[in-house]
Order: structure tokens, then C-alpha cells, then sequence
């Protein structure tokens, strides 16, 4: 099966819920990128940057001590060792590549934790576009020295002051932005959300992800793995490793959503979230019974998100993965494992399906795991010297 | 009354239409009737009443906080709905709810169709809904007779304008810029252009808004279409104003002055 589908649906997820002005652009990039896709010259000059500026192939780590702590055998997705600390590069080298070749002079992006943000202000540099950053106050607030390297990387951040001023609001102003400018303008999105085609193109991005994990574990175990792990906020890393595995039905996907301080004060949108539209999709939503999109919460900043991509939805409706929730204390409790045993300082997201591999260890033990290290801990190291402080 | 008939009256009496946008909810919930019947009374021919949104993609600062405000005040459909049913039998004039999609979705499609069927309400636009996204929404808008509306903007080629004007009943409601609501500054020529191109394919009366702040700008968009649509402007004066004694009489005077009567 291909998904999505010609009309960007997957299943019954997915769709381009924008106001009129966005329909034609959405048209004009999903073109220019099925023709990008074919086209030798840009794949070539994506894999030319992926190699040799972002650090790609990222290794996939066998993690000894942790394996021997929990009992089962985990292999680490390094994508924390890519240039600017993050999986975020793959997107936005790929996105800002199609920028190029559609000849937008402009990028905009909106950032959560900071990370999209750097790598948009990146790519932006390395190619000399003009790029403007969308940041929630509460974010700039919490993630100072991302906003900072934004800064020294020459974009401009713009604080968004509306709604709960976190990544949701960030969204919206992207999106009037891109409105408002859409002939000059890209708006590089940084995860699998948003209107068809995006999710799409950031899941085709991200995909090199799996794609090499699966060739490393084949090549260092002989076997595919019993299980993927990953963190899912609008769930672009997760997606990267899951879905070259897709259609090995014995590896099993396990995405692990923010659970922040217990139920109802998360981000666990496709564990407590309904049917709803945000953001030009139709996935699973935090909303009130009137459709009013709620307030979210995590102590990662990157999974502070209430909708989440709609091909997540699409496989919790078809039961293709299993989605859980980890709390905040528990991924700071992930965070401090991987420190202390493997000398890795992972970010808040990804610490949260490390936390979750107890979890697993407890009823799979000796099976074969592969998590995706979705990016470094140094952004993060003012909040969990803080958190401990408590 | 419904659009089509508005239109046909306004027709016979050689008058285009004169459209107020008001966010419900805004000031607070009481105040959205009184400003409704005041702005029935002083000669407004077609309401849009908006349903408050917490992600309003395609607005501007103004009804942005405005929406916000009404949220606040405890808006939504329900109450909009239980509200305007007091003031049924004085409202005269026809209503267009405009909306975002998810508070629709959320209540269900056929059950909000058939409170506005129970409510002689038949105008609906719901912003971020483009016309061919949704077949449900589409055959139950056909099922309950009511008047789909939906936007064509700048940046709508002629193959898509096609297919919109073929969906949408009602009116065309014009994009005047590409961008959210609130206040701009305009090319005629441009939205003459785009006006001219899209009565080529339609017999619908095509309406203008987004961005429409002086006078001046109305008497020019007036004159090559058949109605305008005020928002963000009429919202920044209730907020300036409503807690004045005389609001209401405020209102009234300003949109005399604004639809020249």
C-alpha cells in the first residue's frame, strides 16, 4: 500500500484543512517535490550534504552497559551526533534543498525546543536564504541558548505571544506568515504535521533514519529487530525509524508520547486525545469537548505539542504500533540512566523512550531493540539541573 | 430570510450588500444579540456571527484577541446557538456562521447543519475547510438546504475558481489580499481583475473582504462587486467602545457612516 494516498490521506487521517490562499502553494510543493524526488542532481546534492555536513551515517550504537542493566540488548540510533545535535538536519537539508530548486528566496520555520529552529537557521546559512524563526515566549523563555545559536546563525526569532505561547501558537503564526507572503516564501516545516504534502515529504526526509538502522542491525545481528522505540511529539523521529520497517510485521513500533504531570496534564495526544483538525490535518487532537484545542504540558519542550502527525494516526487505529505515555520525572529518570551508564546525555525527548525500555525490559526480556537518540542533552542541562534542585 | 433571496431583494431595490463580521461571545455573551438586532436595525443586510476558535490560522491580531476574549467569556457552539435562539423571531436579516473546522467536527457535521436548519440559519464558511476537502460536509450542506460559502482568493487559478463557484451557494466570498484579517492597504486594479475573471464563471454575487478599514476603500470595492464584508475594523470599535453608555448608539452611528446611510 502507498501512503498517503492522492489526496494526502492515510486512511482516514491526514487532508489539507487550510484557508483557500495556502491551496494552490500546497499544490505547487507537492509537485516540485515528487519532481525533486526523481531528480538525480537533487538527491545526489541531498546525500552530499547529508554525508559530509550533517554527519551522516549516524552509528547505531550496541549500548553495553545498559543493555547488561536491563537485561535486553538495545542499540542506540545515534542521531544525537548529527551536526547541530539533532535528527531535525535531515528534514531541513532536504526541505531547504526543494526551497532552492523551487527558488523561494525565504524560509520560515516554527520551532518547539529550539532544535528545528537551529537547523532551519542552518540550512538557511549554508544555502543564503533569508530565514525567519516562530518561537513561543514560553519556549524563548526555557530554551535560551537555542534562541541564542538561532541568533548567531543570523535568522531572525520572532517571539509569539498568543494562545499558550508554546510550539501550537508558533504553528499558527508560521502558517499566517506563509499566508500572508506565500509567493516568496517556504515554510520549512519541522515535523510530520501539517497539511498534505508535509507530512509526507518529512517522513520521506527522516527516513534515512531507518534506512540505515536497518541496514546496521542487519549487518551486526544477522536480524531485524523485535522492537523500534522511539519519542513522538508531532513524531517526525519516530516516524524516520519506523517506517522503512513498515512492512516487516515482526517489528514491532512502540512510539512514546510526553505523559507530563499524569493524565490530563500532558501531550499524549493519540493516548488521550480525540479525532480533530489542527494545523491543516486530521489526526488525534488534544481538545475540550468543543473542539477548543487544550493546553499541553512536558518537560521536553519538543513533544509540547496537542495534535500529532496523522500517519501516527493511522497506525494506532490499524494497530501497526503501540503507543504509551512517559511521565516527566520518568523521562528525567531516562535522562540520568543514559548519563550514568553509557556517558551519552541525551535530549528530554528521546530520554523518554529510554525511560520506557525498563518498562519493556520487564516483559520482553532478551529482545532485540533499537531507540532512536533523537538528539543531544546540552540544550537541556539548565532544565534538569533545575528539575533535580526541587 | 435566505442569501439567495437577500440578493434578489437587493437586486430589485439596485443595492449591493453591506456585510458585518462580529466574533460571538465578544465583548461577552450577552452583548452578541444587542449588537446583532442593533446592527439589523440600522440597515446591515447579511450577519456573519464566528464561532471563537483557540487556533485561528487565518486571522490577524484584532479578532485574534477578540476570539480569545469570547473564549474566556465561555463561548461556544452550544451557547451560540442557545443565544440566538431568544432573538429568532426579531432577526430579519440572514446569518452566516463562519467558523474554523475542528469546532464543527467536534459537535458533528449533521447535528450542527441541523441546529442552523432549526434556526433559519443557512449561510456557513468555515475558513480552513477548502471545497472539495470534505464530501460529508458537502452532501449534508446539500441534505439541510443550506448556502456553503467559500472563499476565493488571490492566489486561486481558474481551473480551481471553477470548481469552488460550482460548490458554493450563497455568495463568492472574495479574499481582497493574501494574508490574514485585519487592516491593509489594497490594489484595485488586482481585485478588479480577479472580480472580472470570476463573473465570467459564475452567477453568484461575489462579496469582498479581509483588510477593509476606510471608507474609501468601500466605495471603491462597491463599485465592482456586489457586497463588502467588514471585520476586524467593526471588532477594533466595539472593543474601543462597548464599555461607553452609549455604545450602542456609538455603533449605530459609525456604521451609518460606514455603509453611507
Amino acid at each position: 500500500m502507498n501512503l498517503p494516498d492522492k489526496r494526502g490521506y492515510f486512511g482516514e487521517f491526514g487532508g489539507k484543512f487550510v484557508p483557500e490562499t495556502l491551496y494552490l502553494c500546497l499544490e505547487e510543493l507537492e509537485a516540485a517535490y515528487l519532481d525533486a524526488k526523481k531528480n538525480k542532481e537533487f538527491i545526489n546534492e541531498l546525500n552530499y550534504y547529508l554525508k559530509e555536513y550533517a554527519g551522516r551515517p549516524t552509528p547505531l550504537y550496541f549500548a553495553k552497559n545498559l543493555s547488561k542493566y536491563l537485561g535486553i540488548k538495545v542499540y542506540l540510533k545515534r542521531e544525537d551526533l548529527l551536526h547541530t545535535g539533532a535528527h531535525k538536519i535531515n528534514n531541513s537539508l532536504g526541505q531547504a534543498l526543494l526551497a532552492k530548486f523551487m527558488g523561494k528566496k525565504r524560509i520560515i520555520a516554527e520551532t518547539g525546543a529550539g532544535q528545528h529552529g537551529v537547523s532551519a537557521a542552518t540550512v538557511a546559512r549554508l544555502f543564503g536564504l533569508k530565514c525567519d524563526i516562530y518561537m513561543g515566549e514560553e519556549d524563548i523563555k526555557r530554551q535560551k541558548m537555542n534562541v541564542f545559536r538561532i541568533k548567531v546563525l543570523g535568522a531572525n526569532v520572532i517571539p509569539v505571544k498568543s494562545g499558550t505561547k508554546t510550539l501550537k501558537d508558533a504553528c499558527s503564526e508560521a502558517i499566517r506568515d506563509w499566508v500572508t507572503n506565500v509567493k516568496n516564501t517556504y515554510y520549512l516545516l519541522g515535523s510530520v504535521i501539517g497539511p498534505h504534502p508535509y507530512p509526507m515529504i518529512v517522513r520521506d526526509f527522516q527516513s534515512v533514519i531507518g534506512r540505515e538502522a536497518k541496514k546496521q542491525i542487519l549487518k551486526k545481528e544477522k536480524r531485524l529487530p523485535d522492537y523500534l522505540v522511539a519519542c513522538v511529539g508531532g513524531g517526525s523521529n519516530s516516524l524516520g525509524l519506523f517506517y522503512p520497517f513498515y512492512k516487516q510485521k515482526t517489528v514491532k513500533f512502540i512510539g512514546v508520547e510526553a505523559g507530563g504531570l499524569g493524565k490530563n496534564y500532558g501531550a499524549s495526544s493519540l493516548l488521550e486525545g480525540k479525532i480533530g483538525i489542527l494545523h491543516g490535518t486530521k489526526s488525534f487532537v488534544l481538545q475540550d469537548d468543543f473542539g477548543q484545542i487544550k493546553n499541553t504540558h512536558s518537560v521536553a519542550a519538543g513533544l509540547d505539542y496537542p495534535g500529532v502527525g496523522p500517519e501516527h494516526a493511522f497506525y494506532k487505529i490499524t494497530g501497526r504500533a503501540n503507543y504509551v505515555s512517559v511521565k516527566d520525572n520518568q523521562a528525567i529518570e531516562g535522562f540520568n540512566l543514559l548519563s550514568k551508564l553509557e556517558g551519552i546525555i541525551p535530549a528530554l525527548e528521546p530520554s523518554h523512550a529510554i525511560y520506557y525500555l525498563k518498562e519493556l525490559a520487564k516483559r520482553q526480556k532478551n529482545s532485540l531493540v533499537i531507540v532512536c537518540l533523537s538528539g543531544r542533552g546540552d540544550k537541556d542541562l539548565e532544565i534538569v539541573q533545575k528539575y533535580t534542585k526541587k | 430570510m435566505t442569501l439567495k433571496e437577500k440578493f434578489e431583494q437587493l437586486k430589485k431595490e439596485n443595492r449591493k450588500a453591506f456585510i458585518v463580521y462580529i466574533p460571538f461571545g465578544f465583548p461577552n455573551i450577552e452583548y452578541t444579540n444587542k449588537i446583532i438586532l442593533t446592527l439589523q436595525d440600522v440597515g446591515v443586510d447579511i450577519i456573519e456571527l464566528g464561532i471563537p476558535f483557540s487556533d485561528p490560522i487565518a486571522d490577524g491580531p484584532i479578532i485574534q484577541e477578540a476570539t480569545a476574549t469570547a473564549l474566556k467569556n465561555g463561548a461556544n457552539i452550544k451557547r451560540l446557538f442557545s443565544q440566538v435562539r431568544k432573538i429568532k423571531n426579531k432577526i430579519s436579516i440572514p446569518t452566516v456562521l463562519m467558523s474554523y473546522y475542528n469546532p464543527i467536527f467536534r459537535f458533528g457535521v449533521e447535528r450542527f447543519f441541523s441546529k442552523m436548519k432549526e434556526l433559519d440559519i443557512s449561510g456557513i464558511l468555515t475558513v480552513d475547510l477548502p471545497c472539495d476537502e470534505d464530501k460529508n460536509y458537502l452532501k449534508e450542506v446539500k441534505r439541510f438546504g443550506l448556502e456553503p460559502i467559500f472563499l476565493v482568493t488571490p492566489t486561486t487559478t481558474l481551473e480551481r475558481a471553477k470548481k469552488i463557484t460550482k460548490n458554493a451557494k450563497g455568495f463568492i466570498y472574495y479574499v481582497s489580499i493574501t494574508g490574514v484579517t485585519g487592516p491593509k492597504v489594497f490594489k484595485f486594479d488586482d481585485i478588479k481583475n480577479h472580480i472580472q475573471n470570476l463573473k465570467k464563471l459564475t452567477s453568484l454575487p461575489v462579496c469582498i473582504g479581509f483588510g477593509i478599514h476606510k471608507l474609501k476603500q468601500i466605495k471603491k470595492i462597491l463599485a465592482f462587486s456586489d457586497g463588502v464584508i467588514i471585520g476586524s475594523y467593526i471588532v477594533k470599535f466595539i472593543k474601543e467602545n462597548y464599555k461607553n453608555r452609549f455604545f450602542l448608539r456609538k455603533l449605530k452611528n459609525y456604521i451609518k457612516f460606514l455603509c453611507m446611510k
